[in-house]
């Protein structure tokens, strides 16, 4: 520590100091500076204002050199990265390349990040779908992980408060494994997937299709517009930011709101190399960073610390916080911390066509994608020999498939012809995956980053359960898809390395006891109350549902929660 | 319409590219800067001729005037593995021979429907095409056709790539105007 800062303590001192400022980070942010704390958020990776900071956002296909595919010299450098569906041309930027922060794999894991102002919730699929208690009692009925010490009951109040400033587009559709929310008017099913929706309803009892539920203004209310974000306008090119607001992200909705209140420093470049524990006062006092570009070591001071690093970048600070006190981690009296990690399943697909509702085509674009259909496999009792099941999102699409064949005036002719193709419909496997203690992250001996810092070391994989879940999957599809009167299925089971769903969860788990878990029912450190954990690290098992608006909820309930604390002197 | 615009209509046509004109370029070189084909200038006009045989100019513009060869070009250079990169130019390089003895001469000098005519047979013929000559038609079609479908011209004017749909409808009747995506 050659460059330790000593100077100006009291200008490194805030109320409150939130790690990373992604989808939880943000909504951190938001709540203690609108409850009046002086709040410091660390980020990582450079500034990303929006509108300002999203150089393709307004390019049209032709303006990108190769038309928004990669290089083979990109992909190449990127084996990980370019894995993902939304590292193209126009996003790239806004992704971690492999070169730049390597991490060791001791089995496959591809690791998709984004070291930005605002991180992945400008990259995210935006969909919105709550928790019930299906999923909260999950790990109790089934008998696997610990059991969650929180219940629907304790997020449902979160869910509304989170919803409503986001802006989350759905229908009531009366589920009680996926519980209604504050919905503006949601996306419509297409003719084939309301086709889809009609036939399973009629044939099974528990099965449902429904409108994806996505976090789009579909029609903007007066929270919107006073974060200057406007109606979606169907662009579905999400992933350069949008220049309406028209999907939830830090960068255009919490990160601005909560600058306005004058109550925020937000610090890009900056990295935090441990959570800084006094053991005389028994408690967290700050954190210490180091500048991405000057590498200058800074230490910042606060009365509680969220930690919002993204799952596994979280896991990996507890990790390296160590003192006499916290010799294996920050927090880690159990020595569970960075185990029990859990991801979704996403390893399998099906593809059909449909000859029927010719008639119909799509005209513009859907932003929630389409279907959902929420989990039925061992809903209300254990039907299989695998434990939980898997959600499916199901959509059609019906395109232009021109004539190839031939050359000359005859193809120039066919191949601007309206011709279209048959409607094409997928879906694709959402699967809980079963939290073990052989799932872990740690940090790793010998192998440091650039700025000194262990790098993480990761050995996750799919165990059984997850290939018997993986095959259900496959044949109820298929057994769906000839119901629904669809032609030419073909499963895809290529299988893809966890990770690659970006989903990862767990590692500091939420639990009642502190032998077995590492947060307790406030998403607080059971052994060092002014730490809280609130991103995907906390997650005690993962269900079916994409996580992020449960992180949100879980925030914004937890900063409630520390704030009241911090006025009884608890904290 | 003066020069200097007329140029940047033509690059903007060929996509962001920094393209320069052929016709500026005195060396045997191929007119774009190329990090791995090995590409000359006469083979470079060959393509463009190729191209305009497979995608002709009518009423609407031809692949010369929205420079696709140069799409070609940059893409296979940029975007195809080392395999099709190799196939692609030995692929090229055997067609002016394959051409000449197939059709008596070189296709530069071939009427534009015996130029058709050579281009057809490489798809019909199943032996005794020199190596690598289909694999080079397969991918100059397709990058072709790619790059025409992705060209401002076609998508503003024939068929319609919106920036801003503003409207989603899942019902929607066919045979009215179609646009794309």
């Amino acid at each position: 520590m050659a460059n330790f800062n000593i100077d100006g303590k009291s200008q490194q001192t805030f109320d409150a100091i939130v790690i990373g400022s992604g989808i939880s980070g943000g909504w951190a942010a938001k709540e203690f500076t609108g409850k009046g704390l002086r709040t410091l958020v660390l980020e990582r990776g450079r500034d990303v204002k929006h509108l300002k900071d999203y150089p393709t956002t307004n390019m049209y296909p032709y303006e990108f050199p190769h038309r928004g595919a990669l290089t083979e010299e990109i992909k190449a450098e990127n084996p990980v990265a370019s894995r993902c569906y939304a590292f193209r041309e126009d996003a790239m930027h806004f992704f971690v390349k492999d070169k730049e922060h390597p991490y060791v794999q001791e089995k496959p894991f591809d690791w998709i990040r984004g070291y930005q102002v605002g991180g992945k919730s400008l990259l995210w699929a935006r969909q919105t779908q709550r928790w019930s208690d299906f999923d909260f009692e999950g790990p109790a009925r089934d008998d696997f992980a610990v059991d969650w010490p929180i219940r629907y009951k304790d997020l449902e109040h979160w869910y509304s408060y989170v919803e409503r400033f986001a802006g989350i587009a759905g229908n009531r559709d009366g589920l009680a494994e996926l519980p209604d929310g504050e919905f503006l008017p949601g996306f419509p099913l297409n003719a084939v997937e309301d086709h889809f929706r009609k036939v399973i309803h009629s044939k099974y009892t528990s099965r449902k299709v429904i409108s994806a539920r996505c976090a789009h203004l579909s029609q903007p209310q007066a929270v919107h517009l006073e974060q200057g974000r406007g109606k979606c306008q169907n662009r579905v090119l999400c992933q350069r930011g949008c220049p309406f607001g028209g999907y939830f992200s830090s960068n255009a909705a919490t990160l601005p709101w909560a600058e306005k209140t004058g109550k925020l420093t937000l610090r890009p470049d900056a990295i935090v190399e441990s959570i800084i524990y006094d053991e005389q006062q028994a408690r967290a006092t700050g954190v210490r960073v180091i500048d991405a570009k000057t590498k200058k070591v800074t230490e910042y001071f606060a009365r509680v610390i969220f930690v919002n690093a993204a799952a596994l970048n979280t896991n990996l600070i507890l990790l390296n916080s160590t003192s006499s006190r916290f010799p294996q981690g920050l927090g880690n009296d159990s020595g569970v911390l960075g185990k029990y990690v859990a991801f979704h399943n996403y390893s399998a697909r099906i593809y059909a066509e449909f000859d029927g509702l010719n008639q119909f085509k799509t005209d513009g674009r859907n932003p929630a994608g389409g279907g959902y259909m929420p989990r039925f496999r061992n809903l209300l009792r254990q039907e299989t020999d695998f434990k939980r099941g898997y959600a499916a999102g199901f959509s059609a699409y019906r395109g232009f498939e021109p004539d190839m064949s031939g050359i000359g005036t005859s193809l120039k002719k066919n191949i601007t012809e309206n011709n279209l193709g048959p409607w094409r419909v997928n879906s694709h496997m959402m699967g809980e995956t079963i939290p073990k203690e052989s799932n872990y992250v740690r940090l790793s001996r010998d192998k440091k980053d650039a700025w000194g810092i262990p790098q993480l070391q990761i050995s996750v994989s799919y165990d059984d359960n997850d290939a018997k879940m993986k095959a259900d999957y496959l044949e109820q599809l298929e057994e769906m898809f000839t119901v629904a009167g669809f032609k030419n299925i073909r499963r895809d089971d290529a299988s893809q390395a966890p990770g690659l769903d970006i989903h990862e969860m767990g590692g500091a788990r939420m639990g009642h006891d502190p032998q077995t878990s590492v947060l307790n029912k406030w998403n607080q450190v059971h052994a060092c109350k002014n730490v809280f954990v609130t991103d995907g690290a906390c997650m005690t098992s993962t269900s079916t549902q994409n996580p992020s608006l449960t992180y949100m909820a879980l925030t914004a309930r937890a900063v409630d929660y520390a704030v009241a604390e911090m006025k009884r002197s608890n904290i | 319409m003066k020069r200097r615009t007329a140029i940047q209509q033509i690059l903007i046509l060929a996509g962001g590219v920094v393209l320069m004109p052929s016709c500026l370029k005195s060396s045997g070189k191929a007119s774009i800067k190329l990090e791995h084909l090995d590409v000359s200038l006469e083979q470079e006009n060959l393509l463009a001729d190729i191209a305009e045989t497979i995608l002709p100019k009518t009423d609407t513009p031809g692949a010369k005037d929205l420079k696709l060869h140069l799409y070609v070009l940059k893409m296979v250079d940029d975007c195809h593995p080392e395999k099709d990169r190799k196939a692609f130019v030995q692929g090229l390089d055997s067609f002016q021979d394959y051409c000449t003895e197939k059709m008596g001469a070189a296709f530069a000098r071939l009427s534009a429907a015996d130029r058709e005519r050579a281009l057809s047979s490489i798809s019909s013929e199943h032996t005794g095409l020199p190596v690598h000559v289909k694999d080079f038609f397969k991918i100059m079609k397709a990058r072709c056709i790619d790059g025409y479908l992705n060209s401002e011209y076609v998508m503003s004017k024939l068929v319609v790539w919106e920036l801003i749909p503003g409207r989603y409808n899942g019902y929607f009747p066919v045979k009215t105007r179609t646009t794309n995506g």
